[in-house]
C-alpha cells in the first residue's frame, strides 16, 4: 500500500459568482521512502494540492487516503514546512520548535530534549534563545525545518521551501535535507515538495509529479533513476532536466 | 563615568525641553481661554424640539460631522505623515499627540467657544465652528495614530523596493505610503465617526455659566427633549438617529471598508477577498463615475499641491529664488525676501511674547493662595481613576472573548459588526440624563451610573481594535498553527494574545483617552433642573467651571488631570507600545 494515494482530487473555488477550478482530478501515489516533487507554472494549484494532502484544505471532490484512511484534517504523522517560514515572531527558536509537540501536550523536558536534538541537526546550535527577527532567512527556514521534524511525522510537505532564500544559501539546505532525509535514524519516511524549480525538481526527487497551467491537471510523472549524490553538470541531469522542462513549457 | 553623566545630563535637558513644551501648551491654552468679554448677540437661538424638524436637524447634525471628519483626515495625514517622515519633529510631535489624545478635551470645551465665539463677534458661525472643532478633536487623534501606525508598520522591503526604484517623495507617497494607510484610515475612520456622534450630542448645547445655547440638530434636539422629560419625542429622534447611523453604514463605511480590505498587505493568498454588493453598485452607478472622474481631477490637483509641500524647503526656496531672479534684478530680490523674512520674524516673535505673557499670567493665577477645594483634588483624581479602572477591566473582560469570536467567525462578522457598529454609534451622551433619572436616586445611584457612561467611552474603542488585531493575523501563521494541531489555551496563549498584544495597547490608550472625556461628563449631569453629581475630577472641574466660574480651580483640575494622564502614558502604556512594536511586530 502507498503511503499516500491521490484519487481525481479536484478543487473548485467560487469567487463573485463565478467558480475557478483549480485542480482537476489528479491523481498519484506516494510510495514509502520516496521524495517527490511537484513542479507547474505559478497558479497550477500545486501549492493548494499540498495544503490539502497537510490537512489544512478539502478537495471539493476526489479523495486524498494517508495509509489507506481518508486525510480528515491535520494528521500528526504529516508535517510541514512553509516558504514564508511561518515562524511566530514573538516566540524563540526553542519555543517555535516545541510548538508541535506542546500541543500534543508532550511534558516540557522531553519536548526540550526533542528541540535541541532537531535545532542541533538543522545546525543551529546556540541560538537557541534568538528571535526569529535576529535570524537570516536560511536560518529561519532551518527553524522551520527543524519544527517539522520535531514532531518525526512520517510524512513531511514542504511549500517551495527554498524560494525565499539566495542561491548559495538554497543549495547548501538543499543538501542539507537531502542528507537529513538519507539519514536512517530520521522517522520521516517520504517528503512531498512544490517548487518550480525543475532543476531543483531534478537534483532532489525520485519521481516529478508535472502539472499543467490553471486547471492544473497532472500531464505526467517522471521517475528520476540518477545515482545520488546528482552532479548538475552531468550529461544525464540536463537532459532530463531537458525533458520536463519541455512537458510544462 | 564621565559618559554616564553626559546621558544623565542628555536626558536631563530632554525632560527640561518637554517642561518648557508643555508650558508653552498650556500657555498658549490659557491665552484663548482668558478672552471672556465676549457678547453673544441675538440672544440664545430657539430650543430645538419640534419632531418634524426632525429630518432637517439630521442634515445640520450631519453636516458638522462632515466637516469635522474631513477636516480630521486631511490633519491626520499631515500629522501623522509629518511624525514618521521627520524624525526631530516626530520626536515632538508624538508626546504631544498623546497628550492631546489624553487629554480630556470635553474639559477645554469653554475654552474653544470662548476662542471661536469671539473670533466672529458672537455671531452663530462661532458657535458652528466650535462644535466642529470639538468633533473634530474627538475624531482626529485616533485617525492620526492609525495613520502613524500603519507607517511605522510598512514592511521594510517594501519602503527599500519604492526607494531602489528611486521613487520620488510625491510618487512614493500615493504608491506605497498612502494605499498603506488605507486599511487603518478606513477602519479607524469608522471608530472615529462613531465617537463623534457621541460628543456631537455634546457640543450642540454649549452651556457657558448659566447661559445655554443650542445649535438646531439631533443632539440639542435629543438632550432638550430628555431634559424636559419628553421620552417619547427623545425616543422618535434616538430612531432617527439610528436609521441615519445604520444608512451611512451600509452605503459608505461597509463599501469602503471592503475596498480598503484590498490594501492589507500579505504575503500568501488567503482565498477569496471579501465582495460587497454596495461596492459594485457604486462602481456601475454612473452617478459615481463621475464622482470618480472629479475625484481624480482634485487629486492630481492635490498632488500638486502634496509635492510642493513634500518637496524639500531649501529647493523650493532655491527654485523661488530662481523665478524671483529672472524677473527682478538679485537686489530686489533679495530685498524681497529680507522683507518676507522680516514678517516671519516679526509674527514669531509676536506670537512668542503673547505666549509667554500667558505663561506668566497662569503662573500668578496658580500661585495665588489655592482655594479649600484645591485640597480635594488628589482625592477627586484617585476616585476617578478608580472608576475608570473599573470600567476598563469590564470591558477588557468582555471585549478579548467577543472580539476573538467575532473576528475568527465570517458568520459572526457579518451579523454582530454592524450590530456593534451601530450600538457603538449610539451615543450614550443622549440617554444618561434617563439612566441617571432611573439610578441617580439611590445610594451609590450616581457612581454607578458613572462608571457606566465611562464604560460607554471605553468599551467600543478596545473592541474594534481587538477585532482588526485578531483578523489582521497573517494566513500564512494561522496555517502553521493548524498545522502543528495548536488548540484551545495554547492556540490562544501562542498565537491569538501574542499577535493581539499591539492592538491590545493600542486600543487599551484610545479607551483610556474615550473614558477621560466620558468622566466630565459622567460625574456632572443636570437633568429637569436638578444636578447629579460623583465625585472625581470630572465634578470638580464642572463645578468649576458651570459654577463658581474659578479660573484657578478650572486650571487646578485640568492641569492635575493631564498630568496624571500623561504620567500614566509615559511610565505605562508607553513602555508597553515599546515591548509590542518590537518584540509583538508581525515582519518577515
Amino acid at each position: 500500500m502507498a503511503l499516500l494515494e491521490l484519487k481525481d482530487v479536484t478543487k473548485v473555488y467560487a469567487e463573485e459568482g463565478r467558480s475557478i477550478t483549480v485542480l482537476d482530478r489528479v491523481s498519484f501515489d506516494v510510495e514509502e521512502e520516496r521524495f517527490v516533487c511537484l513542479v507547474g507554472p505559478s497558479g497550477c494549484g500545486k501549492s493548494t494540492l499540498l495544503r490539502m494532502i497537510a490537512g489544512l484544505d478539502q478537495p471539493t471532490s476526489g479523495r486524498i487516503l494517508y495509509e489507506g484512511r481518508p486525510v480528515a484534517g491535520v494528521d500528526p504523522h504529516i508535517a510541514v514546512v512553509f516558504q514564508s517560514f511561518a515562524l511566530f515572531p514573538w516566540l524563540t527558536v526553542t519555543q517555535n520548535v516545541e510548538l508541535g509537540l506542546e500541543s500534543r501536550g508532550v511534558d516540557p523536558t522531553t519536548r526540550r530534549r526533542f528541540a535541541d536534538k532537531y535545532i542541533d541537526q538543522v545546525g543551529l546550535d546556540g541560538f537557541e534563545e534568538a528571535y526569529p527577527r535576529e535570524l537570516s532567512g536560511g536560518m529561519k527556514q532551518r527553524v522551520g525545518i527543524a519544527r517539522a521534524l520535531a514532531v518525526e511525522p512520517r510524512l513531511l510537505c514542504m511549500d517551495e521551501p527554498f524560494s525565499a532564500l539566495d542561491a548559495l544559501t538554497a543549495q547548501n539546505l538543499r543538501e542539507e535535507v537531502l542528507s537529513l532525509w538519507e539519514d536512517p535514524n530520521l522517522k520521516v519516511s517520504s517528503i512531498i515538495m512544490v517548487t518550480h524549480g525543475i532543476e531543483e525538481a531534478v537534483f532532489m526527487a525520485d519521481r516529478i509529479v508535472a502539472f499543467s497551467a490553471r486547471p492544473g491537471r497532472v500531464i505526467s510523472t517522471v521517475p528520476v533513476d540518477l545515482p545520488r549524490p546528482r552532479n548538475r553538470k552531468d550529461e544525464a541531469f540536463l537532459r532530463l532536466t531537458d525533458q520536463v522542462y519541455s512537458l510544462i513549457v | 563615568m564621565r559618559r554616564a553623566r553626559g546621558q544623565a545630563l542628555a536626558s536631563a535637558r530632554r525632560q527640561l525641553m518637554r517642561l518648557v513644551w508643555f508650558l508653552l501648551l498650556a500657555g498658549a491654552l490659557y491665552f484663548i481661554y482668558r478672552r471672556p468679554a465676549v457678547i453673544f448677540r441675538g440672544g440664545p437661538p430657539g430650543v430645538p424640539s419640534d419632531a418634524r424638524a426632525i429630518p432637517y436637524y439630521a442634515s445640520l447634525s450631519l453636516a458638522r460631522m462632515t466637516a469635522a471628519y474631513v477636516l480630521s483626515l486631511l490633519f491626520s495625514i499631515v500629522y501623522g505623515y509629518t511624525a514618521w517622515a521627520n524624525r526631530p519633529a516626530g520626536r515632538f510631535l508624538l508626546p504631544l499627540l498623546d497628550v492631546l489624545q489624553s487629554v480630556p478635551v470635553l474639559g477645554f470645551f469653554p475654552a474653544a467657544v470662548f476662542f471661536f465665539v469671539g473670533l466672529f463677534h458672537g455671531g452663530r458661525l462661532g458657535l458652528e465652528l466650535a462644535a466642529v472643532f470639538l468633533i473634530f478633536t474627538s475624531q482626529a487623534w485616533n485617525i492620526t495614530f492609525g495613520v502613524y501606525e500603519s507607517l511605522t508598520t510598512i514592511p521594510r522591503d517594501l519602503d527599500e523596493a519604492a526607494r531602489a526604484f528611486g521613487v520620488g517623495p510625491g510618487l512614493r507617497f500615493s504608491r506605497l505610503l498612502l494605499p498603506a494607510m488605507v486599511p487603518k484610515l478606513v477602519y479607524n475612520s469608522m471608530l472615529s465617526w462613531a465617537g463623534g456622534w457621541y460628543f456631537l450630542i455634546a457640543c450642540e448645547i454649549i452651556s457657558l455659566g448659566p447661559v445655554n445655547f443650542s445649535l438646531p440638530g439631533l443632539g440639542s434636539y435629543l438632550i432638550n427633549t430628555a431634559q424636559d422629560g419628553r421620552l417619547g419625542l427623545t425616543m422618535l429622534g434616538l430612531a432617527a438617529l439610528v436609521a441615519l447611523i445604520i444608512a451611512l453604514d451600509l452605503l459608505l463605511w461597509r463599501p469602503l471598508g471592503v475596498w480598503a480590505s484590498r490594501f492589507k498587505y500579505e504575503l500568501t493568498a488567503s482565498g477569496p477577498a471579501p465582495t460587497s454588493r454596495v461596492l459594485t453598485m457604486w462602481r456601475k452607478w454612473p452617478v459615481a463615475r463621475w464622482t470618480m472622474v472629479a475625484g481624480v481631477a482634485v487629486w492630481s490637483a492635490l498632488r500638486r499641491v502634496v509635492r510642493a509641500v513634500l518637496t524639500p524647503p531649501r529647493r523650493g526656496l532655491a527654485a523661488a529664488e530662481k523665478v524671483a531672479d529672472r524677473r527682478w534684478p538679485g537686489l530686489l530680490a533679495r530685498l524681497g525676501s529680507f522683507a518676507a523674512r522680516l514678517v516671519g520674524w516679526f509674527i514669531v516673535a509676536g506670537l512668542g511674547y503673547l505666549v509667554i505673557r500667558s505663561v506668566i499670567a497662569l503662573g500668578r493665577l496658580l500661585l495665588q493662595p489655592m482655594p479649600p477645594e484645591a485640597r480635594l483634588i488628589p482625592a477627586a483624581l484617585a476616585a476617578s481613576f478608580l472608576r475608570l479602572s473599573l470600567a476598563y477591566l469590564i470591558s477588557l473582560a468582555w471585549t478579548v472573548p467577543a472580539a476573538y469570536f467575532i473576528a475568527t467567525n465570517e458568520r459572526a462578522y457579518q451579523v454582530l459588526m454592524p450590530v456593534f457598529e451601530v450600538l457603538a454609534s449610539v451615543p450614550a451622551t443622549a440617554l444618561f440624563p434617563v439612566i441617571v433619572f432611573i439610578i441617580a436616586g439611590r445610594a451609590g445611584g450616581m457612581n454607578v451610573a458613572a462608571v457606566l457612561l465611562a464604560l460607554t467611552g471605553m468599551q467600543w474603542y478596545l473592541l474594534f481594535n481587538l477585532v482588526s488585531g485578531v483578523r489582521s493575523i497573517p494566513a500564512d501563521l494561522e496555517e502553521a498553527a493548524r498545522a502543528y494541531g495548536l488548540k484551545g489555551r495554547l492556540y490562544l496563549t501562542r498565537v491569538v494574545l501574542p499577535a493581539i498584544f499591539p492592538s491590545l495597547v493600542t486600543g487599551s490608550i484610545t479607551a483610556w483617552g474615550g473614558g477621560w472625556n466620558a468622566l466630565i461628563i459622567a460625574e456632572y449631569v443636570v437633568y429637569r433642573g436638578r444636578t447629579f453629581t460623583a465625585f472625581g475630577i470630572g465634578s470638580l472641574l464642572d463645578q468649576a467651571t458651570y459654577t463658581s466660574g474659578n479660573l484657578q480651580m478650572i486650571w487646578l483640575s485640568l492641569i492635575s488631570m493631564v498630568l496624571l494622564i500623561v504620567t500614566l502614558n509615559r511610565a505605562f502604556w508607553r513602555p508597553l507600545y515599546d515591548l509590542a512594536a518590537r518584540r509583538f511586530k508581525i515582519e518577515y
